[in-house]
């Protein structure tokens, strides 16, 4: 019995005083160049520890020479920075999930150049022990191509096909059905009665330039009513905010004009600048309201804070008013005070609608097309998304889902 | 429908307006968890983090976007914030330049050490990429035409990504959007918005979305601004002016309804 | 004059718009510098047009001051407030404050700008209340809902209305977090894919109006 107590108190006296397991080193430590950027980064990837926790950090230590003395550049917990579902698309990961990835950008206090090399070294520390990694090389270097877009790219690449051949197809069979869109109906209503009441008809092409999307279409809708005026030798007034848009109606309306044969009719001064401010442009369009009385006004175009002076000037003047804009933000104010308002793509539509041109009427349908595919992948991506929770199976569901999220 | 004199509409939104504003009843306002997010960022940034205030409006939003303006500017100053200011919008540059040194001053801050107005630059989507790789290229100057390099508040900020928090008081254009695309998108720092209250419920899909981190919207906005920092100001003067004038507006639609029906009774067919 | 007013200016967009389209997948800084060096010509070329329009201005004014039109006596009110304004902001040096002191522009800044624009936005206020009289009439189920979820917010985002219908603040929180931010999310959606498909066809030179003049088969 001595000897059976004898043995075990020299067995855990053993094992009261050996030496605490050592720190192992962070294990698969590598430096890479940091994919899809614009250079001057690097990136560092070491396998993930199941003794990673808050008490334990991760020093980063660099160094541009290999013969000059390390720095340090990053301290942080060591149950920090893992990768995490959709940090990266499956197809263009630096580092698996689960694993460390830490991201060493150019700063002052460790200025990265791009095709220098870099020596990086990782200490694990807790409480007085410490591990060093391996020392690992990178070399920086900006990236041609961001491959994490490449779903973006090929998205873009199949709606321009998408709509190509759709705008293919309308000009083999023209005859494409499009929804009647109310507003535009009421065009031909509305120079009707301004012919006949002899007054003039005001056309604003809204405060965007000739970037602006919503303004080409109002242009292009411009140069549709111009045709229609020239035919009924109404007045169009068409007061302008931008030079260049005002550069270009002038061409599209002296164009209608001699489209539709009435060339002699069109008069250079129906397009004219007022100014860019946006209340003083207000203003003044007030004013040629209030005195000149137009029968109809068309507002067509990206409007803010001006448009509900404009269509409540017009409505106390009687006149019928038809809008048409994507400033979703202005769209109460037009339902409100307008007759007609084509709302959103209507506008984009609009020109489509009333020219019947067959790239107009293609590309309505491409943009359909376009928008069937979003509403799909909404149904089924909600679906996946669902399903995956429940199921606990989201990890296979991440490489659809990943396909259409957007990472930079 | 009856219909009212247009003038006597403005009447009562004028008397509606005029007689808070004078007689104010002060009334406790509720803080909305989309300006809450803003007020705790910036309360959650350390001493010397860099702040960038955008003022992207011009004086026709100065009744909402100001009282926001100076509301984020008292906030960024009591935390010793480093602060940068600029705009988009050139017309608004004189206000915005008036609205920094207005509130410097009552806090006692220096320009330059404390904080700098860069004033405005031309390019928009364009100025905020060149900010990204080269603040000192994009505004060699301030407004006030001091050099920008070696400013001591401007000391280790290179370019955008230097920026720990951004804020964009936009009143359209040029604003909360464009701020994203080029700014936040390519160079990653966090951002939120400030907006009049008539484009505020278009930005919620960035908000709910996280592309913007917070939204003070209109002259509301500011009033919950100016609740939790605890110092009111014209905001909170003008919530009185406006819960009358959205009293008087609902009573005036409730009214043409009223009509409406009554009229469409008699008649037996809408009015 | 064909090749410089058509294909020239589609030759000079299609190239130029690939560039930029390309542009957004290159993350190397030359893309950077290739979109500022483009922005910087944009803004020559914005500017020279503001010449273009100062000088329609002019004309049509003198048009005016010529024929007198009724009303011709406010366009030389308008060649005299320009005249002033450029030659006191040519003097000021175009600053609103020289150390310290304000400037003569800074003044008519201050004191008239500011405050006529300021006046202008509000005159939203009236007139957003006599639309509301005038337009908003539940003429259908549908307008019903929509009267019903303006009143609401109305009453949500003021103080008076959270004092007054304490559950109009949750609602109205709801109804901008949930419903409005779906709604937005749509228009967006509708909006951008129109932008895409006409930035495609300026692009491929499907769509010409920008060119003015008439479409070309």
């Amino acid at each position: 019995m001595n000897v059976v107590a004898f043995l075990c108190l020299l067995f855990f006296s053993g094992v009261a005083f050996a030496a605490p397991p050592s720190l192992a080193p962070p294990e698969g430590f590598r430096v890479l160049d940091t994919p899809n950027d614009t250079g001057k980064s690097l990136s560092l990837v070491w396998k993930a520890s199941p003794s990673d926790s808050k008490n334990r950090s991760i020093q980063v230590w660099a160094v541009e020479s290999p013969h000059a003395a390390f720095k340090k550049v990053a301290e942080f917990p060591s149950n920090t920075r893992y990768v995490k579902a959709g940090d990266f698309p499956w197809w263009a990961q630096p580092a698996g999930k689960g694993e460390h990835y830490v991201k060493l950008s150019s700063s002052q206090a460790f200025p990265i150049e791009d095709g220098k090399s870099y020596a990086v070294k990782l200490l694990v520390r807790e409480g007085d022990q410490e591990a060093w990694s391996e020392i690992a090389e990178g070399r920086p270097a900006p990236n041609f191509f961001n491959q994490a877009q490449v779903n973006n790219l090929v998205f873009v690449l199949a709606f321009t096909g998408v709509l190509l051949a759709s705008i293919a197809a309308a000009r083999r069979n023209p005859h494409i059905y499009l929804r009647r869109i109310a507003g535009l109906d009421a065009v031909e209503e509305a120079i009707g009665r301004s012919t006949e009441m002899g007054r003039p008809i005001l056309y604003l092409t809204g405060s965007g330039g000739m970037d602006d999307v919503s303004t080409i279409a109002a242009t292009v809708i411009l140069g549709e009513v111009a045709k229609k005026v020239a035919h009924y030798e109404t007045s169009l007034k068409v007061p302008h905010r931008n030079p260049i848009v005002m550069a270009v109606c002038q061409e599209i309306v002296k164009e209608a004009y001699i489209e539709a044969g009435r060339p002699d009719a069109y008069k250079d001064d129906s397009n004219f600048f007022i100014t860019s401010d946006q209340f003083s442009y207000t203003a003044a369009v007030d004013g040629i309201m209030l005195r000149e009385k137009p029968a109809a006004n068309f507002f067509m175009g990206s409007y803010f804070a001006e448009a509900l002076l404009l269509t409540e000037t017009g409505a106390s003047t009687g006149a019928i008013q038809i809008a048409g804009t994507d400033s979703d933000h202005q769209l109460p104010f037009f339902v409100t005070t307008c007759d007609y308002t084509l709302i959103g793509e209507e506008l984009y539509a609009a020109s489509a609608y009333l020219s019947r041109e067959p790239v107009l009427v293609g590309t309505l349908r491409g943009q359909d097309f376009g928008k069937a595919f979003i509403m799909s992948v909404l149904v089924f991506g909600t679906a996946l998304a669902t399903i995956g929770v429940i199921a606990g199976t989201e990890n296979y569901f991440n490489y659809v889902l990943d396909l259409f999220k957007d990472f930079k | 429908m009856i219909s009212i004199d247009r003038r006597i509409i403005f009447l009562l939104i004028a008397l509606a307006t005029l007689l808070p504003l004078l007689n104010p009843f002060g009334l406790p306002i509720k803080v909305s968890p989309e300006v809450r997010g803003v007020y705790e960022y910036i309360e959650n940034l350390p001493e010397g983090s860099v702040f960038l205030l955008s003022l992207d409006f011009d004086p026709s939003s100065k009744p909402e976007l100001e009282p926001q303006a100076i509301a984020l500017l008292r906030h960024a100053f009591r935390k010793h914030l480093r602060v940068i200011g600029m705009t988009h919008w050139l017309p608004g540059t004189g206000l915005a330049d008036s609205i920094f040194a207005r509130v410097a001053k009552e806090m006692d801050k220096q320009p330059g050490q404390d904080y700098v107005f860069l004033g405005w630059g031309p390019g928009q989507g364009s100025l905020i990429i060149s900010m990204g790789q080269d603040l000192y290229k994009a505004f060699p100057s301030d407004y006030a035409k001091r050099p920008t390099q070696g400013m001591p508040v401007l000391h280790d900020v290179r370019n955008l990504r230097d920026v720990n928090y951004m804020v964009s008081l936009a009143a359209g254009s040029s604003g909360i959007e464009m701020w994203y695309i080029y700014g936040k998108d390519k160079y990653r720092f966090e951002m939120a918005g400030g907006s009049t209250g008539v484009i505020a419920p278009g930005l919620y899909p960035f908000l709910r979305s996280g592309q913007i981190n917070g939204l003070i919207g209109g002259l509301q906005g500011a009033a919950e601004y100016e609740t939790l920092i605890n110092q009111k100001g014209t905001a909170v003067a003008g919530m009185d002016a406006q819960s009358v004038d959205h009293l008087v507006i609902i009573v005036l639609v409730l009214l043409c309804n009223l009509f409406y029906f009554m009229l469409r009774g008699e008649k037996g067919s809408p009015a | 004059m064909i090749f410089l007013k058509r294909q020239l200016p589609l030759a000079i967009t299609f190239v130029v718009g690939v560039i930029f389209a390309v542009q957004y997948y290159v993350p190397h800084p030359i893309s950077e510098e290739a979109i500022t060096h483009a922005a910087d010509t944009m803004k020559i070329v914005a500017a020279f047009a503001l010449l273009l329009g100062i000088a329609s201005l002019f004309h049509v004014h003198a048009l005016k001051i010529k024929r007198q039109v009724p009303g011709w006596g406010y366009s030389f009110v308008l060649y005299l407030a320009m005249f002033v304004m450029i030659v006191i902001g040519f003097w000021s040096g175009g600053e609103n404050k020289v150390d310290g002191a304000q400037t003569g522009f800074g003044w008519m800044y201050e004191f008239m700008m500011v405050p006529l624009q300021a006046t202008m936005f509000s005159i939203l206020a009236f007139f957003i209340a006599s639309a509301a009289y005038r337009a908003f009439r539940a003429r259908s189920r549908e307008a019903a809902v929509l009267l019903a979820a303006a009143i609401i917010v109305m009453m949500g985002r003021v103080p008076l209305g959270q004092f007054l219908l304490p559950w109009t603040w949750d609602l109205t929180q709801w109804l901008l977090n949930v419903i409005n931010s779906a709604v937005r999310r749509a228009i967006l959606i509708g909006i951008s894919m129109g932008a895409v498909a006409l930035s495609v066809k300026i692009i491929l030179g499907y769509e010409r109006s920008y060119l003015g003049g008439g479409k070309d088969q």
